[in-house]
């Protein structure tokens, strides 16, 4: 049996359509995480309509440096799952090893930039309730807002990492071949996790930079 | 070398160059849209810099989504799915700040 061959699972009959119904399911996957993560932004839009100074206030005291170091690891993390998928079409092993691995690195670089930068904000007393720092109180609002939708965004991300590395090891291990349709549903997974934060950045780092 | 090495090599750097290059120039768009979003911050434009920020987001997760996804590429099925996310979305927020921005309490 080749290793085409033994990538190709029951009922597809070749692989092209194997890899279009993982990524189908996948999609489907996502639109419903779509709206779980729009219902956070809906909420963080409708109490900023009525705490504008407030959430402008809180903005500011978030850190831009830890945040833009991380839109960039997201973006370029995007390319080489981009890249590690399209190795693997192609059946370059190798290449989609390496881009795999580079991924991986750089989401755990990630997280370990956000827990630097949850450590800076916790010395700083910006956690909603006792002891916090700035007034009027609806900036704990936007703070709220922060912890949720970091903290959901880092869970989803740490998912995705421990999923590149399972792959990562099933590919070495050569437990499941490269172009089968594996990388398809993991790579959009990886491109949704670095959207959401292209939506939290603006939200979070910049809405009080002016 | 050989004819045929020389042959393989060439072969293998076009397959290089023709994986990167898409998925690259998308990248340096992202970047250079990033760097347009975070400088834009600092400028004194009001209200106007949240709304400028989100719209350099839609168009940063436009090309995320149409290069780097292959949404491009992909059959209309998916295409459907994937607004069909959107469209909820925009309707959740219609109808919810339908209701708050027409309170008069």
């Amino acid at each position: 049996m080749t290793e085409t061959a033994g990538a190709l699972r029951e009922p597809w009959p070749d692989l092209r359509l194997q890899r279009e119904g993982v990524g189908l399911g996948m999609w489907i996957f996502l639109a419903s995480e779509v709206l779980f993560f729009g219902s956070l932004f809906c909420g963080y839009a409708v109490y900023r309509t009525f705490n504008v100074e407030a959430f402008r206030i809180a903005g500011a005291h978030t850190e831009i440096v830890y945040g833009s170091i991380n839109t960039v690891l997201l973006l370029t993390s995007s390319l080489t799952m981009t890249i590690a998928l399209r190795a693997a079409t192609a059946e370059l092993r190798n290449l989609t090893l390496y881009c795999l691995a580079a991924t991986a690195a750089l989401g755990a670089a990630f997280v370990l930039c956000k827990g630097l930068e949850y450590h800076e904000d916790l010395k700083q007393h910006l956690f909603p309730g006792l002891h916090f720092p700035l007034s009027p109180p609806a900036t704990q609002m936007f703070w709220g807002f922060y912890w949720i939708m970091t903290g959901i965004h880092a869970v989803h991300l740490t998912g995705g990492i421990v999923v590149v590395l399972v792959v990562f090891t099933l590919f070495k291990r050569r437990v499941i071949p490269v172009q089968g349709s594996t990388m398809e549903g993991v790579a959009i997974y990886w491109h949704f996790v670095d959207s959401v934060w292209l939506v939290l950045y603006p939200l979070l780092y910049l809405a009080g930079r002016p | 070398m050989s004819q045929n090495e020389t042959e393989d090599r060439q072969r293998s750097s076009a397959l290089a160059w023709r994986l990167w290059k898409g998925p690259g120039l998308t990248w340096l768009a992202l970047v250079a849209l990033f760097a347009v979003s975070l400088g834009s911050a600092y400028l004194p434009l009001g209200a106007g810099n949240l709304a400028l920020n989100l719209l350099i987001a839609i168009i940063m997760i436009g090309l995320l989504v149409i290069f780097l996804m292959d949404l491009k590429n992909a059959k209309t099925i998916i295409r459907v799915v994937a607004a069909a996310g959107l469209f909820w979305t925009i309707f959740m927020f219609a109808l919810i700040f339908n209701d708050y921005l027409s309170r008069t309490y």
